[in-house]
């Protein structure tokens, strides 16, 4: 293993040690259970499928185990997920520098590039393995409650509509799961870019939150819809394209485009904030 | 008084050159232009209270905190200009220890080797057994005493093989067997290996016994740099203790001693203290005790640190 890989590995060790980091995954699952069982009582049922039945499908067809996922995946991991990944991107610098671990690493010869690159690589392992898990356990307890069948996709938010037999569902639901996790790597950044910063690892994750959560009020505010466009959480829906009969793909690709040059600028001020900081107790 | 740039240079095989290094933080002057040179397999003394300065001239050394002036240059390599170079060869203990406390003191190692090299098992408990750390090792940090983990934060410092070594408070909060072993770790550091160590510590019999040459800064200041054994007071100190200070301090004067306060004094170390005394009763003082106060190096650090 080279040197690098060590180092990469460590800094696993040291973030899937932490009880605070399965928080997450543990939430998640408790989430997923409960969303699905809310989406199997008889009320939620007969409403749902009076949507479908209106737009003349057969509405049993469609109420499986891949719609349930779905619905949990829209419902909760824009909120909840961006909650955990601000927690746990947040802590990543401004823990170490809390504990007074960090000193005990910049007493070695590394250069601090280095240490963020590895820390930074760590935390977009996380949003990615968080996301993977919520995707999959959501698609299991679906499968297991609702049973396989058609994906029945409604997010009258983004002006989304589209009913799928269960292959291409599948196939639509996995090549979203990367997407998503795409998104989420802004929350991941932000919270990075923050702990980067001379605060503490709860100011970090908080002024996250407060970006993240501005971000999606203002998005719904009437007076910024000609801008609606612009914000994050609009660039971060991006993921949801795969559900649409055509998948808008240069959109899509603007969209991450955008994201990507976020997540860039925020991590090259992080490492200028980070390289210039004085570091003493 | 000593000059605001005071510098203290032995001229001979450097390991450490401090270059004129000054800091400011938020307005403060902590650190004025400081200029020290440390030879090879000297233990040397960074003496201060606290906020004095040892800190950030430590934080300088390390490249944790950038200087406003100056460099400091390790092994003739720039900390500020090629850090990772300057630092190959330096192990150090700097400010209270911190590990993660979940993780076994084994693991806390092995994370802290791999920020530089491959681990090398053999190495490592080679070194674990040098700090004596050997039985609880595999224990997580967490249930570790503060002795545990300062002598865990020596084999960290010691595991890269380090020509020079920096050491902030190596016996704080060590018993006393432990300030022992500290201390006789020390010497065998660099008697057997040839370390150069960098030390500080509020322990002053401790620096008398293991330090070759020290620097005392006071509030950011160099007051003092070199062999203090060398430097004898120009005057002897003495506890004295009369009934009357008011009739004693124009005798006294007149004898060239100096009052330091009403209890001790400074003597010319050529006088003799009977006539002193002598003198002192025929001005109608009863001196009930004279007793002579051995020079330390706690009597050294104070007169050059009192305000």
């Amino acid at each position: 293993m080279t040197l690098f890989a060590l180092q990469l590995r460590s800094e696993f060790i040291k973030l899937f040690s932490r009880k605070r980091t399965y928080i997450g995954f543990g939430v998640f699952v408790a989430i997923e259970l409960a969303l699905i069982s809310l989406l199997n009582m008889d009320v939620v049922q007969r409403s749902l499928q009076r949507v479908i039945s209106r737009s003349g499908y057969a509405a049993e067809e469609y109420l499986s185990g891949l719609t349930l996922a779905l619905l949990v995946l829209v419902w909760s991991v824009f909120l909840l997920a961006s909650l955990y990944l601000a927690l746990v991107s947040g802590d990543l610098v401004s823990k170490e520098v809390e504990d007074g671990t960090m000193r005990m690493i910049l007493c070695r010869p590394i250069s601090r590039l280095r240490i963020l690159v590895i820390k930074a690589l760590a935390g977009f392992a996380y949003t990615i393995i968080l996301v993977v898990f919520i995707a999959v356990t959501a698609l299991g307890a679906g499968l297991i409650y609702g049973g396989a069948g058609g994906l029945f996709v409604f997010v009258p938010t983004e002006g989304l509509f589209a009913l799928y037999d269960f292959n291409t569902g599948l196939t639509r639901y996995a090549w979203a799961i990367p997407c998503l996790a795409l998104s989420l790597t802004t929350i991941s950044a932000l919270g990075f870019f923050f702990s980067c910063m001379n605060i503490k690892p709860a100011a970090a994750t908080i002024m996250t939150l407060s970006v993240f959560l501005v971000d999606m009020i203002m998005k719904n505010i009437p007076y910024f819809e000609d801008i609606r466009g612009w914000f994050l959480t609009t660039k971060m829906n991006a993921w949801l394209g795969m559900f649409e009969y055509q998948i808008p793909w240069e959109s899509m690709v603007a969209d991450y485009t955008v994201l990507m040059a976020i997540n860039a600028s925020l991590l090259v001020i992080a490492w200028a904030i980070f390289e210039l900081r004085d570091f003493k107790s | 008084m000593p000059p605001a740039s005071f510098s203290c240079s032995p001229e001979e095989n450097e390991v450490l050159e401090i270059d004129g290094i000054s800091k400011v933080f938020r307005g403060r002057q902590a650190l004025h232009p400081l200029t020290l040179e440390i030879k090879k397999g000297e233990i040397f003394g960074l003496l201060g209270h606290n906020g004095a300065g040892k800190s950030t001239t430590f934080g300088i050394t390390l490249g944790h905190v950038r200087p406003d002036t100056g460099e400091v240059r390790v092994a003739g390599h720039s900390v500020q200009k090629d850090r990772a170079r300057a630092l190959h060869r330096v192990g150090a203990i700097f400010e209270t220890p911190a590990f993660h406390g979940y993780l076994s003191g084994w693991r806390n190692l092995e994370m802290l080797v791999t920020l530089t090299a491959k681990p090398d098992p053999v190495r490592m408990r080679a070194m674990i057994d040098l700090v004596g750390l050997t039985k609880r090792i595999n224990d997580p940090v967490s249930v570790y005493s503060h002795g545990m983990r300062q002598r865990l934060a020596l084999a960290q410092a010691l595991l890269p093989d380090p020509e020079f070594i920096i050491l902030d408070e190596p016996s704080e909060g060590l018993d006393p067997e432990g300030i022992q072993e500290m201390r006789n770790l020390i010497l065998r550091l660099r008697d057997e290996h040839g370390l150069t160590v960098l030390l500080s510590s509020h322990l002053l019999s401790e620096v008398e016994q293991i330090c070759s040459r020290i620097a005392i800064l006071n509030q950011g200041k160099m007051v003092f740099c070199g062999s203090w054994k060398d430097s004898p007071p120009s005057q002897a100190r003495w506890i004295l203790e009369v009934d009357d200070w008011a009739h004693a301090t124009p005798v006294l004067t007149a004898l060239g001693c100096t009052v330091v306060s009403e209890g001790e004094i400074g003597a010319p170390s050529s006088g003799d203290i009977s006539d002193l005394v002598r003198a002192l009763v025929q001005a109608q003082v009863s001196v009930r005790r004279v007793e002579p106060i051995k020079w330390s190096l706690e009597n050294f650090y104070l007169e050059h640190t009192r305000e």
